[in-house]
């Protein structure tokens, strides 16, 4: 804008400031928001031209939906890999927002103006498949620009910070609280607000005349940029009279009408350019998103704080008893004082800064100073409550449902709404009761979404016993509507996604282990016709599998299934099908698998061991489990009699046929003699020891045979080999905790027979029965269960007596 | 108040000669008089320099005629900022820290800054009765004249609020909260009541109170929050950065080895380095490079600390020495600050002696001097 035409701001109203007007703004600045407000107020353009990229013009239509509530961000992604995709985040504070509100309200033309993604998406991909090639700036303004690429981060090249540049030149060092005084907090009077926009743009000018009088100077990307918005400009100009265009104060000195260089000029500029298909929608943003910390270069500190200042001006409130009075609040929500009559003294001390610190008004860094001073006591803790609540806040947009979102994202908000659960961006715990509809539709949504990549909830570790509870912590992340556009190419609801992306895995699924995880997992989601594929993959799969580590580390997570799918309704007999075959290969596979182990190997072996023979017991009364049983436990007892087997495993499969019952006490104290004398590699002994002894201190606590055997065998061995013995037998041991260790020593101290000193384990049931009564009532056992199980506990000690 | 030239300089009056510590309006009554001279800002009543000239003057800086205002507090400005807004809208300022993190001194220097008297103290004990917030009474007159004016002993709180200056309580945390409850109501209505004689003291404008506490030794006789709400509170950090500990020690160091009639250039700065940094790792539980783990001992380590150690390896020095402070002259001190409790702090230091010292091949000089020490 020329000097000429900011005079004619002071002209009477009613003449018509023909031509293109550039108001350069600061991206999520409330006081360009306020300013572009009264400047659109006062030209009344015919059109509005938005920075952005024009793909997002056909979201414009949506702009005045009472539904569309910012936080909100236009959603820019490569229509088959939407994983690549650029974000428009626009807040109610939102210059750009503004100006697409007031013009979508009453009807004026909106459109937006940038290279187009279409092009940016496919010049990023050309750019990273060249990595030699000169690395061009992303986003030339990263500091206030609004476009971020979330899936490419390329290294800013130096440039001159324009910001900075101007900040330095009024005796600031901080560029951003510079912006923040000469604009933003700039009181407005009554007079035309053109003339500030012209200066803004007229100090840019001058920025970037130095910035490219710097030797080696180039910047392709923002000339494609400024010559594809010029480009629409152009066309915009020629069909309507009064034009404002809305962008970064950096480009604004180069959208100026007088500067438009020849339009042959940028048509060359833009030739040729590569091409990919592209796919704009509206997605609910969030106040964290919003937030620089959390990574997105485009944000703002503070937009809690500048959606206050922008709602105190709009409504013509007072900006600082406004704010300290909403601390106030959210600091006696925490148990801290904070009289109305403190509030009064911060608010003083506020502006007592301000004034000390020359500034033109009070700002936010007054505040939290005197907040902390005055309210908190000096501390800092609370200032960190209220920087979450109020100077990010928490608030999250939405978007009406009839926008051109992706079907499963319809489905998905359709799920979420007859589940009643919430969608906020701060973590909330629920608590799913599987006995019930409505749990279970919720666990199976949310294992759902887990499996197609959606990671709203994180299932927490529940309790041991926890098979028909389920406890998930759910946040909601606006990066989230990326996944579930990505997740959309897997199907159109939720359940086919989800039920094609197993399938996907399992057709690329290598090994048994993941097969067998991810049939658990279409149980817990319950996908029916996803089982039928992996199961099929891991039939084909066990037929050519031979190695017996593979196999045996399948059947926990089938055991699972088998076990636990009968409580959510499932069909099992395909899975146990695949099970029996899995596990008697694994058991006759077991012993030649076993030969030579080298340590690591040893280690992996023995923890498939154990998987599988806990996948096994928990076949207890099914029928499969007669059928198995005996040949694991033959399986086992090969490997535990077989003096060559490496030491880990096979005192591992020693201790669970002992604790099995298949083998007796003599015959595993004998073994233990023989594994651990002198004759005997001391390694492998240790080795051997340390599988038989793992697990927890309390079996060793309480198995008075286990704890026996071992006491006898320290208490026959050769003082020679027990001395050789004793760093291997301290590193077993070292594995307990102190207090455990103490405990054995005092077991081992009262005699082999701790029921002897049955006089003190004695329980006294009246005195119990209300705790006994209470465990009850937390395991949700029936209280007529637990009479009967201290029934069974006095008839024991009548017994005993 | 007449301009008194820098203490260690010849001229030396005769009246400064007989204090050990002159206060700060004398100490730096020329950059009191140059900030007063170009000071063209608004003040508030009575105070003696405008708010922006009393942050100045804390935190140092260059005057447009081209005096040269040394930094009274090293750190962060918006403290200073936030104490000296507090002081002009009539808000009583509370600094808590722990020892050595120059509460006393920032009081002081405002004080001195604002109402150009920094004696109106009151130095709080267990043992501080109400008498020295209100007033007291000269009992022979009382007993001679009756109740009167001139038989009351003003306290230096209530001589500040008829002068309207600045009154310090120093240690407020050790008064025993009953005689603390007396500041409640004086510091809200801005009154002294004095029912003997049917009278009551006004505060002025001008009048406010700066209070010091230490939050280590908190539990003494913690703050009602009645009272904490009549404060604001600043909380004095210890320095952030090595550098700017090193740069608090060296000019004590340098003002204090003046008035004690010490060489200049007695402490060379690799020395005061070297103790700050020893100190800073040893309080922060980690060496410099964080590559190595520490005990911390039993005592606080404070700048304070750190500066009396420097200046006492100076006074060996000096005396003793060479007149350059070498390992041997901090050596005794600094095992002294240190190892507070003789067992377990003895362990924390041997600890870092064997295995932060020694490895350190141009701290050679200094291990040697502290293993002789035993």
């Amino acid at each position: 804008m020329t000097s000429a035409d900011a005079a004619t701001g002071t002209e009477p109203p009613l003449f018509r400031h023909a031509g293109v007007h550039v108001l350069g703004v600061r991206h999520h600045g409330p006081g360009s928001a306020r300013s572009v407000l009264r400047a659109l107020t006062e030209l009344e353009p015919d059109a509005v031209v938005i920075e952005g990229a024009p793909e997002l013009d056909a979201l414009v239509p949506h702009a005045g939906d009472a539904g569309l509530v910012p936080p909100v961000a236009g959603l820019v992604y490569v229509a088959d890999e939407p994983r690549r995709a650029s974000f428009y985040p626009l807040a109610e504070f939102s210059p750009e927002w503004v100006a697409l509100r007031w013009a979508a309200e009453r009807g004026v033309p909106v459109g937006f103006a940038d290279l187009p993604a279409a092009h940016a998406f496919a010049l990023a991909s050309a750019a990273a498949a060249e990595p030699d090639a000169e690395p061009t700036a992303d986003e030339p303004d990263a500091d206030e620009d609004e476009g971020s690429d979330a899936g490419e981060q390329r290294p800013a090249a130096s440039r001159l910070d324009p910001l900075a540049t101007l900040a330095r030149a009024a005796g600031y060092e901080d560029a951003e609280r510079w912006w923040e005084d000469a604009v933003e907090h700039r009181r407005g009077g009554h007079d035309s607000v053109l003339p500030a926009f012209a200066a803004v743009s007229q100090a840019m000018a001058e920025v970037r005349a130095i910035e490219e009088s710097r030797e080696g100077f180039t910047d392709v990307e923002n000339d494609r940029r400024e010559a594809s918005m010029r480009r629409v400009l152009r066309a915009v100009a020629a069909e309507h009279e009064v034009v404002a265009v809305v962008c970064g104060a950096y480009h604004a000195p180069r959208l100026e009408e007088s500067a438009w260089p020849p339009k042959s000029h940028d048509t060359r500029t833009l030739t040729k350019l590569p091409k990919v298909k592209v796919t704009a929608t509206w997605a609910p943003w969030s106040a964290g998103r919003l937030a620089t910390e959390s990574g997105y270069g485009a944000g703002v500190t503070s937009p809690g704080w500048y959606q206050h200042l922008f709602a105190a001006w709009r409504d013509g409130t007072d900006v600082v008893s406004g704010w300290l009075a909403r601390v106030a609040r959210e600091l006696r929500t925490e148990g801290i004082d904070a009289p109305p009559a403190s509030v009064v003294e911060t608010v003083r001390a506020a502006e007592a800064l301000a004034a000390l610190r020359d500034r033109p008004s009070v700002g936010l860094s007054e505040l939290t100073d005197a907040t902390t001073a005055v309210l908190c006591g000096g501390s800092e803790l609370p200032m960190r409550l209220i920087h979450d609540r109020l100077v990010v806040g928490s608030a999250l947009g939405s978007v009406p449902e009839h926008l051109p979102r992706t079907p499963l994202a319809q489905d998905l908000a359709k799920q979420q709404r007859s589940c009643r659960l919430k969608v906020t961006p701060e973590p909330q715990t629920v608590s799913l009761d599987l006995r019930r509809d409505a749990g279970r539709a919720r666990s199976l949504l949310l294992h759902r979404l887990r499996l197609l990549g959606v990671g709203w909830g994180t299932e927490l570790p529940g309790w041991g016993a926890g098979t028909f509870r389920e406890e998930w912590e759910l946040a909601w992340e606006p990066e989230l509507e990326v996944a579930v556009v990505e997740a959309g190419l897997h199907g159109t609801t939720v359940l086919d996604a989800a039920s094609g992306k197993v399938a996907e895995e399992a057709r690329r699924a290598g090994d048994l282990a993941t097969l067998g995880g991810l049939v658990e997992q279409c149980l817990l989601a319950e996908l029916p016709d996803a089982v039928g594929p992996v199961v099929d993959a891991l039939a084909e799969r066990t037929a050519q599998h031979a190695d017996a580590l593979a196999l045996l580390r399948a059947v926990e997570p089938l055991a699972r299934t088998r076990r636990y799918g009968d409580v959510r309704g499932s069909d099992t007999h395909r899975v146990a099908e695949v099970l029996r075959t899995i596990a008697r290969r694994g058991s006759v596979g077991l012993r030649p698998a076993c030969v030579t182990l080298d340590d690591d190997a040893a280690e992996a072996m023995r923890a498939a061991v154990d998987a599988a023979h806990r996948g096994l017991a928990l076949l207890e009364g099914d029928p499969l489990a007669g059928d198995l049983g005996p040949a694991w436990t033959q399986a086992l007892g090969a490997v535990a009699g077989d003096d060559r087997v490496h030491g880990s495993v096979a005192g591992r499969a020693c201790r669970l046929l002992l604790d099995g019952g298949h083998l007796a006490a003599d015959e595993a104290a004998a073994r233990m003699g023989r594994r651990l004398s002198r004759g005997a590699d001391a390694a492998a002994g240790a080795a051997w020891l340390d599988g038989f002894l793992d697990g927890d201190a309390l079996l060793l606590l309480h198995d008075a045979t286990l704890l026996g055997l071992v006491d006898q065998w320290v208490a026959g061995v050769p003082e020679e080999t027990f001395e050789d013995l004793l760093p291997l037998l301290r590193r077993t041991f070292s594995r307990y905790t102190p207090p455990e260790r103490a405990q054995i020593g005092t077991r081992l101290r009262r005699g082999p027979k701790p029921a002897a000193s049955s006089s003190e384990e004695r329980l006294d049931l009246g005195l119990g029965m209300p705790a006994a009564l209470t465990v009850a009532e937390m395991l949700g056992l029936p209280l007529r269960a637990a009479a009967d199980v201290l029934d069974d506990v006095a008839d024991d000690q009548e017994v005993s007596a | 108040m007449t301009p008194t030239p820098s203490p260690a300089s010849p001229t030396t009056s005769e009246a400064d000669e007989q204090v050990l510590r002159p206060h700060a309006e004398q100490a730096f009554a020329d950059e009191l008089a140059a900030l007063a001279a170009v000071d063209e800002r608004p003040r508030p009543p009575r105070w003696h320099l405008s708010p922006w000239a009393v942050t100045t003057y804390l935190l140092g800086g260059t005057l447009d005629d081209g005096t040269v205002i040394t930094p009274k507090y090293v750190g962060r400005r918006r403290l200073m900022e936030v104490a000296v807004a507090s002081l002009a809208t009539d808000r009583a300022l509370l600094l808590l820290g722990v020892p050595g993190t120059a509460k006393t001194w920032v009081s002081e220097h405002l004080a001195a800054a604002i109402s150009g008297d920094s004696t109106l103290l009151v130095q709080g004990t267990a043992g501080t009765p109400e008498e020295s917030l209100r007033y007291g009474w000269n009992y022979a007159r009382l007993l001679a004249e009756g109740p009167s004016r001139a038989a009351l002993v003003p306290s230096p709180v209530m001589r500040a609020m008829e002068s309207g200056s600045v009154a310090r309580i120093e240690e407020l945390t050790r008064i025993p909260a009953d005689v603390q409850d007396a500041l409640i109501s004086l510091l809200s209505e801005k009154t002294m009541p004095v029912p003997e004689l049917d009278t009551e003291a006004q505060a002025r404008p001008g009048f406010n109170v700066i209070a010091t506490a230490n939050n280590r030794d908190k539990g003494v006789n913690d703050l009602s929050s009645a009272l904490q709400r009549r404060f604001t509170t600043v909380v004095l950090p210890l320095p952030d950065s090595l550098e700017e500990e090193v740069e608090i020690v060296r000019s004590r160091v340098a003002s204090l080895s003046s008035s004690l009639a010490l060489p200049e250039d007695v402490a060379p700065l690799a020395e005061v380095a070297r103790v700050v940094q020893v100190f800073r790792e040893l309080r922060s539980g980690s060496t410099d490079d964080q590559r190595t783990a520490l005990k911390s001992p039993s005592a606080t380590l404070s700048t304070a600390e750190a500066i009396s150690v420097v200046v006492n390896g100076a006074t060996l020095s000096a005396h003793f020495g060479d007149g350059r402070v070498n390992a041997e002259d901090v050596a005794a001190s600094l095992v002294g600050a240190v190892v507070k409790d003789p067992v377990a702090d003895r362990v924390v230091w041997q600890e870092y002696l064997e295995t932060v010292v020694r490895d350190r091949h141009e701290w050679a000089d200094l291990y040697r001097a502290c293993r002789d020490l035993g």
